[in-house]
């Protein structure tokens, strides 16, 4: 599947449906704007620096002027009309777009601009950049379709729906609808217990309650967390050069925290943004700020300080405007941008605001200050023991190296000693201490000397492991990067092109983009804003778009779309959103409930809308391959991390401790020793540390856990999902141990809690999608099984590897051969579509 | 693939299936599926097997199919190996004049160090070949070769550093995120395979691993681009492909039942929900599995005659070599992937140009002429483009001190480097533009990185202001809003 041409497909779908459904006018917001933004305002638009004849498109009084006789646009004179006479001049030097431009219009584009102008040419402002108005709920008249409505949701979805000849599908069967809202709510399916107690469960709010029990639960907070995580581009490495670790878990707690105790969005929000300015702030506060301390930090060698902390700021002022305004905020780093309303001045308005906190770009380690101090007694007293053992082995390489080097015991040769050595790394080794010397340059040494002086090349190797030791050791005293505020301001000007050199006259200060500034009140009273005063405007009534871009992201996470598609750019450029009125509504709930994610939550899962079966015929699997409409429930690939911890969760492996340090499960050997040259090496953990939930699993941001695919690269801050399928993420469900494991830890559970063939197969199916296999099913399976049977029974060592996959204990009597034939038998229900996939 | 004709694939595959219910092989079905997946896709003009890529691509009729990108890691100093300039040797010691330095800038490995004298080659260069190219007595074999390459030694590039200038060569942006050149030209071609992935990424590193730069997955990630199009890491020890061995104990005969089963029971299930996302994964499951059979006699070199072997030199048998990897590149173009990344890190001299160089060149040299040789006697080298080269220069004048030989280094050197192209649609044995007398800054038919990027794309029939992608509201493209086509690089 290619999703890109389905989109583009279907977008004009959309576009299409509105002409039918309103055929007397054309829409100048869905319509018009797309067309005149996407071929006109490259240079025609907000950039002033680049806009060609002073003529300027998207605003009003550049497309209704009049200049020397010549109207731009006149209501309701297509042929008085400049801009029509233009799109069509036969002359290929005068018609516009110029004819080497790579956006030319179509026939359609052409006679939609024409009709536009003879309706009279309504303009209004780009939707996003306006505050939502709560909309009316309009009334469903079909009368089978006004009875499936359970809340204002639905009435948007249906209304829509009948305007196209569409009715809404019906309810999901229960079991399929708990599993469903099982996985979206707390990413793990429901167990038996809960299965059966929602099916044998008659009163009429039975789904209602199934609901609540999951928002309570705390897996609610631990699910979410990871769209979080995603959007705040959390790892636990600084990546680049070295990939330093960092401890920024606490903050990853912190989230999973907020969530559960349903801290509201814009509260949630203002901690994060700014919790240490807050008056009296807490720990916990000043903890929420490490939100902006996520971004990569680019220790290499050689690197400027300045460029690096210019970069870090870049990275923030982009993030915060895709998160919160939905904006496309780096094309104004250089220039003004393109389509939307936003100057190069705006975006320094907000790299002003970041720009006055104590980071100096300098540093290589992942503890850059300023930093949260939460260590523990016990991390300070490893560091100490550390330190102490490589003190006593930087003893024995000194007693070694003072005859080898012919220098005095206990100090280094002096700089010009040591350049009497052959070679670059003897002169180091020489004349730098022992206890002083680095990973990469030992790595370098035990090589060089295993060669010539294998007794050396020992010594230094327990120096290297000491070394090492120690700078675990000093790499897990818990200190969280956070943000803070200098008391004396930096001034802040506009840099040339974004190149932190170039800095111009033009001086900057923290200020609203210029576009809301007329509704921003006394955000746009002229005083200089922090960052705390960002945040406020942010989460406030004036800033039309935090309430969209987070309800948004919260339908994208269930349906698999946004209302907005391009979740990330609600700008002129972006695609509409396929139900703009419904958009609004939840915007205006979301913000009348006092910003309650839970209650947004709720209110999506209970619509009939999001309980519609995902079944879909032929017809309307072309007409709405994307399922845009919604005439149907969602229907996708599970992410690949939630895929993990299912497989954990049925076979009853899955340890749900809370929180604290990464955890590092089966991973391929050699992957980070690969990407590092050696220098990092992965200490598989054991125990229980192998079975907790895959957010807790350690991400090296250069090398990430080689168990997920599709997710996001946490590089950059990253708000869309992705859904793609390829022959590589076969191989994963196939062959990654964890899956495997997990599935002959499975069948040590059918094999112990059923009994018979049947049974076992049922219990097995079960499990993993929440209904019982069909007969045809079962027969399959049953003749699967057989097969297996003879086949394992004919190589009784395969059956053996096999049935031991994994560190986790197995039944000494339990037969390897019977033990290996349900252990693919469970690896194949492991690797159902159905089970892959939120049905 | 177009939704429309996906349809109608599915539905003649139900019926299909609805007919023969299971008396076939369902691996025969299974492959089947796989197949009419795509069959849509081959009535398309950009492929006729493998995988399809943009209807409308390529836009002009390609001079190659495929590319192969040898890319030299940390910068190969060009005024060492193919950029002569005897001013170099007439002033070594001296300062380089203030009118050609021009107040650039270098990284801040320079820091402190005021001086900038002259440092003359360190090799011995000569001519070769009809087509009298220079080349450094440290790449015999590649100047063996010199008339079949096409030299362009007027590069220059943005950055001074080694992320953000590969990352700029390689994505058009030096900042991560945006998709690499094989993510583009794989979005836009689609694959020749269907059995391997379209864009494949092979490192090594020098072996005495004198200098620590890391291979960052952005150097071929996808982007905005849909993960698909993100190059596949050919690992350098064990399973080149992740989790591709079947689990210990599981035969592929083994797998081959549980796949037959799988698919059919997830044809029941595509019956039920109608959800075309399922008829796609059965064909990916399939194509998985012939993946498995496909990558372990890829990296099986036991047809591979002696002479053959000889020519790539005695590093070829180590999985991870860079002879390896050249080995497998023409493996892979024989196979039908259409972007080969080999990378190479080792090439950073500071402070030991007078050590590592040779060490460098000895690694990399016979085995990327004997790919030259390779590809050119199985008539593969007229549709593969091949390109060799770092991600900026290395600076003319010295690093270290002069009198301190042992420490003769060169730092980072955007303004003026080399690189060299061989095969499909280049003209062979030419040298192409030049730089000043210090071979300092490209001062004739400078080439910089967004037009060497326009000229790749060009070569496999890709106007590059054409293939764009919209995301976040602009339509992006490998060369952003640069960048012009090299025409006379054109054979």
């Amino acid at each position: 599947m290619c999703p890109v041409w389905s989109s583009s497909r279907f977008a004009f779908a959309l576009a299409l449906g509105v002409v039918a459904s309103r055929a007397e006018t054309v829409d100048f917001k869905r319509q018009i704007l797309p067309i005149l933004s996407d071929a006109c305002f490259r240079c025609h638009g907000p950039d002033g620096e680049k806009r060609k004849a002073k003529l300027r498109l998207d605003e009003h009084d550049g497309l209704f002027r009049t200049v020397d006789g010549l109207t731009v646009v006149a209501p309701g004179q297509p042929t008085e009309s400049e801009l029509i006479f233009r799109i069509t001049d036969a002359d290929p030097e005068e018609v516009m777009p110029p004819s080497d431009s790579t956006r030319q219009l179509t026939k359609t584009e052409i006679e939609l601009l024409r009709t536009w102008v003879k309706e009279g040419a309504h303009w209004e402002r780009h939707w996003a950049y306006v505050a939502p108005q709560r909309p009316e709920v309009p009334a469903v008249t079909e009368a089978a379709a006004r009875k499936r409505v359970h809340n204002p949701i639905d009435a948007f979805v249906f209304t829509r729906l009948a305007k196209e000849g569409l009715t809404p599908a019906p309810e999901a069967d229960p079991a399929t609808l708990l599993r469903r809202v099982s996985l979206d709510l707390t990413g793990l399916p429901p167990t038996p217990a809960e299965l059966d107690a929602f099916l044998a469960d008659e009163k009429p709010d039975a789904y209602e309650r199934a609901v609540d029990r999951l928002i309570a639960s705390p897996r609610y907070g631990e699910r979410w967390a990871w769209d979080w995580l995603d959007v705040a581009r959390y790892a636990d490495t600084s990546g680049y050069q070295g990939d330093p670790d960092r401890t920024m878990w606490p903050w990853r707690d912190w989230v999973v925290n907020a969530l559960n105790a349903n801290l509201p969005y814009d509260q949630f929000s203002l901690e994060q943004l700014a919790g240490d300015l807050l008056p009296g702030a807490t720990t916990e506060q000043k903890l929420a700020t490490a939100f902006h301390r996520n971004n990569m930090f680019n220790g290499e060698g050689g690197r400027i300080d300045e460029e690096t902390r210019v970069e870090n700021i870049f990275d923030r002022v982009e993030s915060t405007a895709t998160v919160w305004m939905g904006a496309t905020f780096t094309c104004a780093r250089c220039h003004d941008h393109k389509y939307d309303p936003f100057t190069q001045r705006d975006y320094y308005s907000l790299f002003d605001v970041f720009n006055q906190m104590s980071e100096t770009g300098r540093g290589g380690n992942g503890q850059i200050p300023p930093v949260l101090d939460l260590s523990t007694a016990a991390e300070k007293a490893a560091v100490a023991e550390a330190q102490a053992r490589l003190g006593a082995t930087a003893k024995e390489v000194d007693d070694f190296e003072w005859k080898k080097f012919a220098r005095a015991p206990g100090k280094p040769l002096t700089e010009s000693d040591a350049d009497k050595l052959p070679g670059n790394l003897p002169r180091y080794i020489a004349r730098t201490e022992p206890r002083k010397r680095t990973v990469d340059t030992l790595l370098e040494a035990v090589r060089y000397f295993q060669a010539n002086d294998p007794a050396y090349a020992a010594v230094l190797e327990k120096l290297l492991s000491a070394v090492r030791v120690k700078d675990e050791a000093a790499g897990r005293v818990t200190r969280v990067m956070v943000m803070d505020q200098i008391k004396q301001p930096r001034e802040t000007v506009v840099l040339a092109k974004g190149n932190y050199e170039a800095k111009t006259e033009t001086k900057a200060w923290g200020a609203v983009p210029a576009i809301f500034r007329p509704a921003a009140g006394a955000f746009a009273a002229g005083e200089r804003l922090n960052r705390l005063d960002l945040a406020k405007w942010l989460v406030s009534p004036s800033n039309p778009l935090a309430a969209r871009t987070a309800v948004n992201r919260a339908w994208q996470s269930f349906f698999g779309t946004g209302i907005v598609k391009t979740a990330e750019d609600f700008g002129v450029q972006g695609e509409p959103p396929s139900h703009p009125e419904l958009l609004d509504w939840l915007a205006t709930e979301f913000v009348g409930s006092g910003w309650d994610v839970k209650a947004l939550h709720r209110l999506i899962v209970t619509s009939s809308t999001y309980r519609q079966s995902s079944r879909v015929s032929p017809e309307m699997a072309e007409r709405d391959p994307s399922n845009r409409l919604l005439a149907r429930g969602p229907r996708h690939r599970l992410p690949s991390w939630m895929l993990r911890d299912q497989a954990l969760a049925v076979s009853g492996l899955l340890v749900e401790q809370r929180g604290g340090p990464a955890v590092k499960p089966y991973q391929p050997a050699g992957i980070w020793e690969e990407a590092t040259f050696g220098k990092k090496t992965y200490q598989q953990d054991h125990g229980e540390a192998l079975y907790r939930r895959s957010l807790y699993v350690f991400w090296r941001r250069i090398v990430g856990p080689t168990t997920f695919f599709d997710a996001g690269v946490r590089q950059v801050c990253s708000v869309k999902l992705a859904h793609t399928n390829t022959p590589l993420h076969a191989l994963v469900t196939l062959n990654d141990p964890a899956f495997v494991e997990a599935a002959r830890v499975m069948a040590q559970r059918v094999i112990a809690e059923s009994s018979g063939d049947d049974a076992r197969i049922e219990q097995a199916f079960r499990l993993a999608t929440a209904r019982a296999p069909t007969r045809e099913e079962k027969g399959i399976l049953r003749g699967r099984l057989k097969k297996l049977r003879v086949e394992y029974a004919a190589e009784p060592a395969a059956a053996k590897a096999l049935a031991a996959t994994g560190e986790a204990v197995r039944p000494a009597d339990l037969d390897p051969i019977e033990h290996a034939a349900w252990a693919g038998v469970c690896l194949l229900i492991l690797n159902l579509d159905e089970t892959l996939s939120k049905q | 693939m177009n939704p429309l004709d996906h349809g109608q694939a599915l539905y003649t595959r139900r019926q299909f299936f609805g007919k023969s219910a299971l008396g076939l092989g369902t691996a025969a079905l299974a492959s089947l599926i796989g197949k009419e997946a795509w069959a849509a896709a081959s009535a398309m003009p950009s492929m006729r097997h493998g995988v399809p890529g943009l209807p409308d691509l390529p836009h002009f009729a390609p001079k190659a199919k495929r590319v192969i990108y040898l890319f030299q890691n940390g910068a190969p100093s060009h005024v060492d190996l193919f950029d002569y300039k005897p001013k170099l040797r007439q002033m070594h010691g001296q300062q380089i004049p203030e009118a050609v330095l021009g107040g650039k800038r270098f990284s801040t490995m320079l820091d402190g160090q005021t001086a900038r004298p002259v440092l003359g080659e360190i090799t011995h260069f000569a001519q070769h070949g009809k087509s009298r190219a220079w080349v450094s007595d440290f790449l015999p074999q590649t100047a063996g070769i010199v008339d079949d390459l096409c030299f362009v030694k007027s590069m220059y590039t943005e950055a001074v550093n080694h992320a953000p200038a590969i990352t700029f060569l390689l994505t058009g942006s030096e900042m991560p995120g945006r998709p690499s050149m094989g993510s583009w030209l794989t979005y836009g071609l689609g694959s020749e395979t269907e059995e391997l992935p379209a864009f494949v990424v092979m490192t090594s590193r020098d072996k005495e691993a004198s200098c620590g730069q890391i291979f960052y997955d952005f150097y071929w990630g996808s982007g905005f681009l849909p993960t698909k199009y993100q190059g596949v890491n050919f690992r350098g020890s064990g399973d080149p492909v992740l989790y591709l061995s079947n689990p210990e104990g599981m035969s592929r005969a083994v797998r081959r039942g549980l796949l037959d089963d799988l698919a059919q029971l997830n044809e029941i299930n595509q019956q039920d929900f109608g959800d075309p996302e399922i008829a796609t994964r059965i064909a990916q499951y399939e194509m998985a599995y012939k993946m498995q059979a496909s990558v372990p006699e890829l990296t099986d070199f036991s047809q591979e005659s002696e002479a053959t072997l000889a020519m790539y030199g005695p590093e070829v048998r180590r999985q991870g070599s860079y002879a390896y990897n050249c080995l497998m590149a023409r493996r892979l173009a024989e196979r039908g992937v259409r972007f080969i990344q080999v990378m190479h890190a080792g090439w950073d001299q500071h402070r030991n140009l007078n050590t590592q160089l040779k060490i460098q060149c000895d690694d990399t040299d016979a085995p990327s002429a004997a790919l030259i040789r390779d590809l050119k006697q199985r008539g593969l080298l007229e549709d593969t483009l091949v390109i060799w080269g770092g991600e900026f220069g290395r600076t003319p004048f010295l690093q270290g001190k002069i009198e301190d030989t042992k420490q003769w280094g060169r730092d980072h050197h955007p303004y003026g480097f080399t690189v060299w192209m061989a095969g499909a649609g280049v003209k062979p044995g030419l040298c192409y533009g030049s730089t000043d007398e210090f071979g300092f800054n490209a001062v004739d038919k400078k080439v910089h990185v967004h037009d060497l990027q326009a000229t790749i794309l060009h070569l496999m029939g890709v106007d590059h202001e054409r293939l764009t992608y919209k995301f976040q509201g602009r339509h992006f493209r490998l060369t952003d809003v640069h960048g012009n086509v090299v025409r006379d690089l054109f054979a």
